[in-house]
């Protein structure tokens, strides 16, 4: 029989049995919604990431010293020293070289006084934390040759001591250490980070930044050094060329020296969220076959209630596989529209919520091509029963049945 | 004339474990081409189950059944459904037409089974429609027909295919006697223009519009006589 025929036939018998027909459906939209949701959730977190990181650089490395059983000396730290040389010898490849250094400190303008983050930027600090300076200019490289006071504000910190984002020229004091440190105010700058960033770093933190060597002064030590290489193509054979280098200069073995990069850690946590929507999506999919159990459920019903028009139709030449097609196509079609709503559902959701954080949500057409074909075959599946059943009945008493 | 169904020595048992039924045994019987034939008999006489095996929906039967040379018995379930297809109309008690489908789709059912053309199918079915006088009402469903157009669209679909034979189980059974009178006369026209009409009944009044009457008891034919026709 025409396939045509049975998706007819399919249709108005959904038809006919309208909430009956939504409700079994109601399994399969929300599976289908939930589980596209879900998977679109871990792939937009991903993507935002990524961003965040495209943001920072994928050329930044760190590297800190892991001393073989504890044995922490003066060549297990870094100082201002060793990132001098470092860049030195390492010329142009490096395109900055700092400590990274970010403290909360209490700044005061007037009465008022605020705590935020103090970040210390060395030369090149374009290179380090590209700013988007709406007023002013980025810090320079002889604000830090000079360890000159001066300050880049983020927008809100301006607006919240004088109520105009336009800050340039105006003095604040910083608590570096003891005493209340005056700065003059060269830039100001707009927070470019995603609301769901910002959700994720635990609110409205707001970032000054300083010449690092204002922070960081030539007696200190330090865990940590961090750098910026000019070419990242290049990440892999300047991480061997820049822990061969400090071994010698520290005289430490080079495995003692511990080097991580932005993309190995970009790609930890893509794969962190990546296995995580996996398995959260996979629970998911758990009601997909409550959905198709529900679907098995009321085929039968179906199949019970139409005995007589299942033996009217043999008698009238229906062949076994006529009936079997035709409640395959029933339960498939049921299911395959459920799983349409459920998708259409799920990208909405995904949408409303992308509006309200602010971000450009992710939805892979693979999902929805795999959810759909999915939530199809549940149908076959579990329409496989039912559809048998009603295939193998007996014209004589079918036709006899009240 | 040419034989359309032959029966030779055909018994069936049902066995329902505890007991045997011998529902029909030792039955010869054969119906010609334009035959318009009458089975009688009480509820029990076995002529349902004869009428089930003349209309291809039971196999489980020995002896020898050809329905228009072919052997029944021999044919595997998907070629007896193209056989009730092909060459049989049914047209039963209880109409059995399908609930919420119009009077031209139930007509085309068997037309869809037989694989025929969307176009073609709708206006065969509009024409027998017409020809059993529901010209007006092919898009009605069945529960806006009365009992005797419900019939109607039955004998409508039971002449979808051109069948060598139409098998009417109790078509009068639901209707009152105006309707019942009005169905048989169509079974009488039907006749004249060449059709093989096998009625079952157990009423007089209906079997009289047949000319062969063949009467059942406890399995058995005990009488098949030519039908004389009064001066009426």
């Amino acid at each position: 029989m025409l396939i045509f025929e049975n998706i007819r036939l399919a249709l108005s018998s959904i038809r006919a049995n309208k909430m009956r027909s939504f409700l079994t459906m109601l399994g399969m939209i929300i599976g289908i919604s939930s589980v596209i949701a879900i998977v679109s959730l871990g792939d937009t977190m991903r993507s935002v990431v990524a961003n965040e990181y495209k943001n920072v650089g994928l050329g930044l490395a760190y590297m800190y010293i892991n001393p073989p059983d504890d044995t922490y000396g003066d060549n297990t730290y870094f100082t201002t020293a060793d990132a001098e040389k470092l860049k030195e010898a390492m010329g142009d490849d490096l395109a900055y070289v700092g400590f990274n250094q970010s403290l909360r400190k209490d700044m005061t303008v007037g009465r008022r006084t605020k705590t935020l983050y103090v970040s210390g930027l060395a030369e090149n600090p374009t290179a380090m934390k590209n700013l988007k300076i709406i007023y002013g200019r980025m810090l320079s490289d002889k604000d830090f040759q000079e360890k000159r006071h001066h300050i880049v504000l983020q927008k809100e910190t301006a607006e919240g001591f004088f109520g105009d984002a336009n800050a340039v020229g105006k003095t604040v004091k910083v608590k570096l250490n003891e005493d209340q440190e005056e700065f003059l105010v060269v830039g100001v700058y707009e927070n470019q980070d995603s609301a769901l960033m910002k959700a994720l770093q635990g609110g409205s933190m707001e970032f000054a930044y300083i010449p690092e060597s204002l922070m960081v002064t030539e007696d200190s030590y330090n865990w940590s050094l961090y750098f910026v290489v000019s070419d990242v193509n290049q990440m892999d054979s300047m991480k061997s060329r820049v822990t061969a280098y400090m071994a010698r200069m520290k005289n430490l073995q080079p495995e003692y020296i511990v080097m991580s990069s932005a993309s190995e850690e970009m790609g930890m946590i893509d794969s962190m969220l990546g296995s995580l929507s996996a398995v959260v999506g996979a629970i998911a999919a758990i009601s997909l076959v409550v959905g198709g159990i529900g679907i098995m459920n009321i085929m039968l019903v179906s199949v019970t209630e139409r005995t007589r028009e299942i033996g009217i139709r043999k008698a009238l030449g229906a062949r076994t596989r006529d009936i079997l097609t035709q409640f395959l196509i029933e339960a498939a079609m049921i299911s395959a529209a459920g799983g349409l709503i459920g998708t259409i559902l799920g990208i909405s959701v995904v949408a409303i919520g992308g509006m309200l954080f602010g971000i450009t949500t992710v939805v892979k057409p693979q999902v929805i091509v795999i959810a759909v074909a999915f939530s199809a075959m549940v149908g076959l599946g579990f329409g496989l029963y039912p559809a048998r059943k009603a295939a193998k009945a007996d014209p004589v008493i079918a036709l006899r049945y009240e | 004339m040419k034989e359309i169904i032959k029966i030779e020595n055909l018994n069936k048992t049902y066995d329902t474990g505890a007991i045997q039924v011998h529902a029909l045994r030792g039955i010869n019987l054969t119906i010609h081409e334009g035959e318009y034939v009458a089975i009688m008999g009480q509820s029990g006489s076995g002529k349902s189950t004869l009428m089930n095996i003349l209309g291809c929906m039971d196999r489980q039967f020995s002896g020898t059944y050809e329905l228009d040379g072919i052997s029944i018995a021999q044919q595997s379930e998907n070629q007896l459904s193209a056989i009730r297809n092909q060459k049989i109309g049914f047209v039963f008690q209880a109409f059995q037409l399908i609930p919420r489908t119009s009077a031209l789709k139930n007509v085309e059912i068997p037309m869809i089974y037989a694989g025929m053309k969307a176009d073609a199918r709708k206006a065969k079915a509009a024409a027998l429609l017409e020809k059993v006088g529901l010209g007006q009402r092919i898009h009605h469903m069945p529960n806006e027909l009365s009992g005797g157009q419900k019939q109607r669209v039955a004998i409508a679909r039971a002449l979808a295919n051109d069948p060598a034979i139409i098998l009417a189980d109790e078509p009068t059974g639901n209707l009152d006697t105006k309707a019942s009178y009005e169905i048989m006369e169509f079974f009488t026209n039907l006749n004249k223009e060449g059709a093989t009409v096998v009625v079952v009944t157990h009423e007089e009044e209906i079997a009289a519009y047949t000319d062969r009457i063949i009467r059942f008891q406890d399995g058995q034919i005990i009488s098949d006589k030519k039908v004389v026709k009064g001066s009426c």
